[in-house]
């Protein structure tokens, strides 16, 4: 009986450090990753910060104006373009209705116009 | 063991009993106190396994994400668009007892650096200093080719770097950071000590700027300096009801980045610093003081049929009508004349008392290093009141005169001009002139673009109001008749005013496109107008039909 006891004490406590050992091993685990995933957020927050500093100088209007000029023909709004109140807008028709067999997404598709050298020109004037 | 014991029957052996049973008893303690301290710890961890919730949190490892830190705080504009940001970046030096062999090593370093000077950097190699700086802001390649080289003496340092992703988009209100990391010049200067606050470098500060206006504007002015060969240009836009500038640019301009190459003079702002003698754009402020004093009505006209002559000067109109002119009149076809005789029916005292209510002989205030004091006459006789009437012997910033403007069509209160962003929208300001001189003002501003001399601001849809301005260059014993200031004055939209917008070209000649002509009206007003037309949709001011029965009256004093 005793020695029953004792064995079972034995296996007990080892069974008890094993497990204490694992624990730590893996709170160990847990902690590292903690601190690699804070290391990884100021590396991020650091990529974040260039990237916010990059995206303002890709966006900056000077930039937007020449790639404007290079790739569109945007003009400045005339007054006439610009609508105060949505309100404005005309309802549609009624009896005008949409035909669902219509594909309009062919429609929309814009027509590729080769540039043509008065058409270059225009964009060379083109303002933002 | 024990049947030993019993054998001896000493009283040694009694002792030895006794100790033996004191032993049993203090292990029994022992044994209890190891149990209970086990079963404690047992039902601890079996309560840790079941039970679940804040309180283990609470007990795990409290790692705290610091923050990354920055030597400075960033500049944003009013939509929190970027404006000045710091990075980091590398510092390369060197210990120079390491160099082993200077003229490989700064052959090797030009290689990878191409601009840098050998000469200098073999120079500060065979130095007497022991560190020396060789090169900052690295860019991670070259970081790497220089690692790669194996010299034990090249050694570098994290720094930091101040970028401006906009380059010379509004440098002179952003100022610029020189090599140790002061801020110099405009909000970089001015408020050095807040931006560079340890526990503050994680709040950006705010300003009033919306870059794209300060784009359009820098744009059109640019685009008119080139057109008229002008020396130079400025130009503001001021929201009028919070005082808020929401543009400022001074032409030439600079890049902060690259402040070793600033051209002569381009660190000047013209907007804040400069003081010039605007002309005409000053009689609104003869008007309205003489409208709002009672002095003179709108009905009341003045006799302008020929030059008036004060001691050995003469006042004439650059645009002559040669007859009687009504106030509205006076103001529409800008006349000289007029605007001096009703300055002298205000008198001097309650013309410095009412250009002092506007701050137009102080110093501003705003939030800029280098802000110009107001040339005023020397002497402040009869001459000088009829003459600063239209904006000649006193000198006054772009600032100061958008300010004022802005006074006198947003109802009458004035306030001050900054460059923070102010969230509230609204100032109350300090009152200068009644809500109902202000309204003339605004019909009278009104008038000059549809009917006088600021046609080309006129912005269709925006119901654009302005004044013009041009005015001679003082030079010593007078003034230079070819050399001009010439600028405009605009307000939009004038039924209910929400913005400032103030252009001016400095010594502009005239085009074949302006019939030689190179007055306020003529370079400046278009600028005014182009701007408008631009931000206005950007703004949220909306283009509509005009409500011609707010300048009927008016309308109809003015003969064309």
């Amino acid at each position: 009986m005793r020695r029953m006891v004792t064995g079972l004490a034995v296996i007990t406590a080892m069974a008890s450090g094993a497990a204490v050992l694992q624990l730590k091993l893996a709170v160990q685990d847990k902690t590292d990753n903690v601190r690699k995933i804070v290391q990884d957020i100021q590396v991020d927050e650091r990529a974040i910060r260039l990237l916010e500093a990059e995206l303002a100088y890709q966006t900056s209007p000077n930039r937007l104006q020449e790639q404007s000029n290079r790739f569109l023909a945007l003009m400045a709004p005339k007054a006439s373009q610009v609508l105060a109140d949505p309100s404005s807008i005309p309802e549609r028709p009624a009896g005008a209705r949409v035909d669902s067999s219509i594909d309009l997404t062919v429609a929309l598709e814009p027509e590729v116009k080769k540039p043509t050298k008065k058409r270059l020109y225009k964009r060379k004037g083109a303002q933002l | 063991m024990n049947a030993a014991y019993v054998n001896v029957s000493t009283p040694h052996a009694d002792r030895n009993i006794s100790g033996i049973r004191l032993a049993h008893n203090r292990l029994k303690v022992a044994v209890f106190v190891f149990l209970l301290a086990f079963l404690v710890t047992a039902a601890r961890t079996v309560e840790l396994g079941v039970r679940s919730g804040a309180v283990e949190q609470s007990l795990a490892l409290d790692i705290v994400v610091e923050p990354v830190q920055y030597g400075r705080a960033d500049i944003l504009d009013r939509n929190g668009e970027i404006l000045a940001t710091s990075l980091p970046s590398t510092l390369l030096q060197a210990d120079r007892f390491k160099v082993q062999d200077p003229v490989v090593a700064a052959r090797q370093l030009v290689e990878i650096l191409p601009h840098l000077s050998y000469e200098k950097i073999h120079s500060q190699l065979v130095g007497k200093k022991g560190y020396v700086e060789l090169a900052r802001q690295l860019t991670p390649n070259q970081k790497w080719a220089i690692n790669a080289l194996g010299n034990p003496a090249f050694e570098f340092l994290e720094d930091e770097e101040r970028i401006y992703p906009h380059g010379r988009l509004a440098s002179h209100v952003l100022g610029f950071v020189d090599v140790d990391g002061k801020g110099r010049r405009g909000i970089e200067g001015f408020l050095d000590y807040r931006l560079s606050q340890t526990d503050q470098t994680q709040d950006a500060i705010r300003l009033s700027l919306d870059i794209r206006v300060q784009y359009a504007l820098t744009y059109e002015l640019r685009a008119a300096m080139n057109a008229f060969q002008a020396k130079g240009a400025a130009g503001l836009v001021m929201d009028v009801n919070t005082g808020e500038v929401l543009a400022m640019v001074s032409l030439p301009d600079f890049d902060p980045a690259e402040i070793k190459s600033t051209v002569e003079g381009a660190r000047f702002n013209r907007a804040a610093q400069g003081v010039y003698e605007l002309g005409s754009t000053f009689k609104t402020f003869t008007l309205a003081n003489a409208l709002d004093q009672g002095t003179i009505d709108l009905t009341d006209s003045f006799d302008a049929t020929k030059p008036l002559r004060v001691g050995r000067f003469s006042i004439r109109d650059d645009h002559p009508k040669n007859r009687i002119l009504t106030v509205p009149e006076i103001y529409t076809y800008s006349s000289n004349i007029g605007s001096a005789q009703i300055a002298l029916e205000i008198g001097k005292e309650r013309q410095q008392e009412f250009l002092g209510s506007l701050g137009l002989l102080e110093r501003p205030s705003i939030e800029l290093t280098a802000v110009g004091v107001p040339q005023l006459p020397p002497t402040w006789g009869k001459a000088a009141t009829m003459t600063v009437a239209y904006g000649h012997g006193i000198a006054v910033s772009p600032l100061q005169l958008s300010t004022g403007i802005a006074a006198m069509v947003n109802g009458g209160r004035l306030v001050p001009a900054t460059l923070i962003h102010n969230s509230e929208g609204w100032q109350e300001g300090k009152r200068v002139i009644k809500p109902s001189t202000s309204r003339k003002i605004r019909q009278l501003m009104r008038m000059v673009v549809t009917k006088g001399t600021g046609r080309y601001a006129n912005a269709v849809g925006y119901r654009v109001g302005g004044k013009t301005g041009t005015a001679n260059i003082s030079v010593v014993g007078g003034y230079d008749r070819k050399a001009k200031i010439s600028s405009f004055v605009g307000v939009f939209p004038m039924d209910d005013p929400q913005y400032v917008v103030f252009a001016l070209l400095d010594q502009p000649k005239g085009t074949k496109k302006t019939f030689g002509f190179s007055g306020g009206g003529w370079v400046a007003a278009p600028v005014v107008k182009s701007v408008i037309a631009r931000t206005a949709p950007l703004l949220g001011v909306a283009p509509k039909k005009e409500d011609a029965s707010l300048y009927e009256t008016v309308s109809l004093m003015i003969e064309e």
